[in-house]
């Protein structure tokens, strides 16, 4: 892969709209012209390289591009948004929609990522190795699906409403979630490895949609309706993807371990399932 | 025209076969006992397509770290002959057998890739769980897509995938082992088998492989469309017009194979007709066929030999 590397020019409390930083939008173009695409800096838009330095080699296409942003971007938002192809590694932290609409590619954000990281994603894997922010994978507001495709996994914790009216896709956490993980859930899966936070699952339908408490949860909603205790097979399936293909090595330990199985949100007829480890069940 | 092959008398002739399409799925279960168990039910009364409604059988185990959800499990295959016969086949099979049997699993062994078509087989299978059954999508958009049916059972949940592959395959691959008693034609036929489950591809459908009756097309009664191999039965080769079995051969038994492609069945008829020929008492080695009037195929003995 090529490597284009741009170096953050400082910290800002104005956040730096630059959702330009994609392998699509760098690929086929000279460093003179990416150092001219245009960002937003608080109201006015400039061109990046008055707040971001650029250099290093372009590819011709995006699947050939790596894009690393070396410094903290914390200020900076969109990066990768509705990505293709290629590879983002941002060595700190992340702005806010990070990932966001992406559709293929993979980014990793060695550090946290903020609000509203990977919303609406439909395709590739969004890696952040520290903590993410509320609303990850998350519908935009007055969407009627959020992530419909895809792989979110975060090491550390995530904030509220991780997963809302998730579609398809996958996201691993592997730390606590915060309230209504998985609201208006309608399909995909959310494997949640710290405890879980409260009304996780509120209004989702199902669609085969599932939330793994492996952690535990603190409480389950009344709204749905606890039916067994058992090994289902299917998760070890889950449970092997995670290990080979995600490097979660401590997801083997949960094949053949008992989870208690709750579906619902009865409260919209829905039938959507909440898988909780034994160990930590309510 | 003959040659001899390890001092054998091998008939310089062919196998003809005839195309089938065939399907291969893993059945996983808590033990080998119970994915045993399911895959021998699911593959009995499909001996020929003479009087059953498909050919199958096991070809192989599988190691549990060979399997998807990493618990001992049987490679099987069934061969029908349409995608919709077998389809059929398929699903009433799996339906009655497997997804009967405790703790079984079954996941698709023909990828996408090698299949010819897809058939759909969980996803006709998933009624079975009235309503409640659930469906398991994988991979969406950054993985190998896949999918599986969750269906509720007294014992817990089966999990079937969706779709199973299927290709036109080549069946009818054959050879008879002929000798001077039955038990050294026997000996020898069961070596051929323990060899040829050593081919990945290919199944011998019938009952543990081998088939002491053979058959011919049609009978004196017009009620009954094939009869006993009369050509080829020793009891009564001085009485039977046109008989088939030398001098010297008191016994014929009859190896039967199904593979998903011409190379894999010949390769499988190379090393049987190799296992049987190193047995003491085996006189001569022949093959059926129909002088090119049944099926497209013409594996040669000669030709199989030479393929291993």
């Amino acid at each position: 892969m090529d490597k284009l590397v741009l170096t953050p020019r400082g910290f800002s409390r104005v956040p730096l709209e630059a959702e330009v930083i994609t392998p699509d939008a760098f690929a086929g173009k000279s460093v003179k012209e990416i150092r001219a695409l245009r960002v937003h800096y608080g109201n006015r838009e400039v061109e990046m390289s008055e707040y971001i330095h650029v250099q290093g080699k372009v590819a011709d296409a995006p699947v050939d591009q790596l894009i690393v942003v070396d410094g903290d971007a914390r200020h900076i938002k969109y990066i990768g948004r509705g990505m293709t192809a290629g590879r983002i590694v941002v060595q700190g932290d992340a702005g806010m929609h990070t990932g966001s609409q992406m559709s293929g590619g993979d980014i990793t954000v060695a550090g946290d990522a903020g609000d509203w990281t990977g919303a609406e994603m439909r395709g590739g894997l969004l890696r952040v190795l520290g903590d993410a922010g509320n609303l990850l994978g998350a519908a935009y507001r007055g969407s009627s699906e959020g992530m419909t495709g895809g792989c979110i996994i975060v090491n550390g914790s995530a904030g509220s409403e991780v997963g809302s009216f998730m579609r398809r896709g996958m996201m691993v956490v592997e730390g606590a979630t915060g309230p209504f993980t998985g609201v208006h859930m309608n399909g995909g899966e959310i494997f949640v490895f710290g405890p879980l936070g409260r009304r996780a699952g509120a209004q989702a339908k199902g669609n085969g949609g599932f939330i793994a408490a492996l952690g535990g949860a603190r409480e389950v909603l009344p709204t749905y309706v606890y039916e067994a205790t058992y090994a289902p097979g299917f998760m070890t399936l889950y449970m092997r993807q995670l290990a080979e293909n995600l490097g979660v090595k401590h997801a083997a330990r949960y094949i053949g371990e008992p989870l208690r199985r709750y579906r619902g949100d009865m409260a919209i007829g829905g039938s959507a399932e909440i898988l909780v480890a034994e160990k930590g069940a309510p | 025209m003959s040659f001899k092959h390890n001092g054998v008398d091998v008939e310089d002739t062919f196998a003809e076969g005839f195309g089938m399409w065939g399907s291969r799925i893993i059945i996983t279960a808590a033990s080998e006992r119970w994915a045993t168990t399911a895959a021998g039910s699911m593959t009995g009364f499909a001996t020929s397509v003479i009087a059953c409604d498909c050919e199958a059988g096991v070809e192989s185990s599988v190691a549990p770290d060979s399997t998807p959800d990493g618990r001992p499990g049987v490679a099987v295959m069934v061969y029908g002959f349409s995608k919709g016969k077998l389809s059929e086949s398929m699903l009433s099979r799996m339906g009655q057998c497997v997804l009967t049997c405790p703790s079984t699993a079954v996941f698709n062994g023909l990828p996408e890739e090698e299949a010819d078509e897809m058939l759909d087989i969980g996803k006709s299978l998933r009624f079975f769980g009235d309503g409640y059954q659930v469906k398991m999508r994988m991979g969406d958009g950054w993985h190998q897509r896949r999918r599986f049916w969750r269906i509720p059972v007294m014992e817990g949940e089966f999990l079937v995938e969706e779709k199973m592959g299927a290709k036109k395959a080549v069946a009818g691959g054959n050879f008879l082992v002929m000798g001077e008693t039955q038990d050294a034609v026997l000996r020898a036929a069961e070596a051929s088998i323990d060899a040829i489950h050593t081919v990945p591809g290919v199944v011998t459908p019938f009952p543990g492989g081998l088939c002491r009756s053979g058959s011919k097309v049609g009978s004196t009664y017009k009620f009954l469309k094939a009869a006993t191999n009369t050509p080829f039965c020793p009891t009564i080769k001085n009485s039977v017009k046109g008989s088939k079995v030398p001098s010297g051969a008191n016994s014929v038994i009859e190896v039967v194979i199904n593979g998903l492609n011409e190379a894999s069945v010949k390769r499988a008829m190379g090393v049987g007709v190799d296992a049987a020929t190193r047995v003491p008492g085996v006189t001569w080695i022949t093959a059926v066929n129909f002088d090119g009037k049944l099926g497209k195929f013409k594996m040669g003995l000669r030709d199989s030999l030479e393929a291993i």
